[in-house]
């Protein structure tokens, strides 16, 4: 099976290029229905709101429920932004540490997923900052500057392929880790943490208008580099 | 439509975003453009395959290491919150 590829002058000419007969907006291995975001973070979990409450009185014992459901996103997150397993730790344990001193001013599980992703943010972003990693970008509110598509690549996997296909795996990580941090959280908070639009702007404290345009940025720049992966290694894709 | 401003509108048309109007406009472009298709699939399978690959999670020895040290530090907020201070 072969990709089939093309680098194109795409866009330049700004005019629909004809599709196949017979083809539909459902026939892509991934166009079974619009993806849609905030399919984790929506979704109110009564004990950990109790242990919230818990926590408020000044009661240690629910931490570790807490922190189990909690620590692995808030680690996943800080070490993606940061690529330093010592450092992500340390974020997630300030993190922990500011809920309990400030629990009392939380309120509710959305409001409470905003303050921890908003948290591990600000001090995944200092942390890089001080270590001159990371030079400060200004507002993305420029569309005019989007990427262009370039590399025109049917994937020619399903989504189950994909999800088995180390390789591609691979260079998606890759691709996530090459993105600036400020597109990455804001990808990272949107579109795999499932926060809302609302939500992911304000953990990284920009405007809905800035949050969108951050992540489309960035959801154009990842499928480019994906596809830039399958069209150079040319067979549309292997299961490991 | 033009190519370009269906890429433009591509995350909210992703996303369910759109008006009834330009979204309309967007898949009538996309119904008749292969280029704008392709583009708008493999968005849609990078972020399958992005919500998929969440898996660095904290682990072992380090992760117990984390909470005891929590756990330590939440027992320490508790007793500082006694009245008589002990």
């Amino acid at each position: 099976m072969g990709a089939s590829a093309s680098v194109a002058p795409f866009l330049r000419g700004g005019h629909a290029q004809p599709r196949e007969a017979g083809s539909s907006l459902s026939s892509g291995a991934c166009s079974n229905g619009i993806v849609s975001g905030e399919t984790n973070a929506a979704v109110p979990q009564r004990d950990e709101l109790a242990c919230l409450e818990a926590m408020r009185r000044g009661e240690p014992d629910c931490l570790g429920e807490f922190f189990e459901v909690w620590a692995d996103r808030l680690y996943g997150l800080a070490l993606r932004l940061l690529g330093d397993p010592a450092g992500a730790e340390d974020v997630v344990q300030e993190a922990f540490l500011k809920l309990m001193a400030g629990a009392a001013r939380i309120e509710g599980r959305s409001r409470l997923a905003t303050w921890l992703y908003r948290v591990v943010y600000n001090a995944a972003m200092d942390r890089l900052r001080e270590s001159r990693r990371e030079v400060p970008v200004p507002e993305e509110t420029d569309e005019a500057a989007l990427p262009a598509p370039a590399v025109l690549v049917d994937f020619r996997l399903t989504p189950e392929q994909m999800v088995h296909d180390a390789e591609l795996r691979e260079a998606l990580e890759q691709a996530i880790d090459g993105l600036p941090a400020t597109l990455r959280a804001s990808f990272l908070l949107r579109d795999v943490e499932g926060l809302s639009t609302a939500e992911a702007a304000e953990a990284v404290g920009v405007t809905e208008a800035n949050l969108k345009v951050r992540l489309h940025r960035a959801r154009l720049l990842l499928r480019e580099r994906l596809a830039a992966f399958v069209a150079a290694r040319g067979d549309g894709g292997r299961t490991a | 439509m033009s190519c370009e401003e269906v890429v433009r509108l591509l995350s909210d048309y992703i996303d369910g975003a759109l008006a009834a109007g330009p979204r309309a406009e967007v898949e009538h472009h996309l119904a008749t453009c292969h280029d704008c298709h392709v583009v708008l699939d493999t968005t849609q399978c990078t972020i399958l395959l992005c919500r998929a690959a969440r898996s660095r999670a904290l682990e072992g020895e380090r992760r117990r290491l984390l909470l005891d040290k929590l756990q330590k530090a939440c027992r320490g907020c508790s007793e500082d919150r006694r009245p008589d201070g002990s």
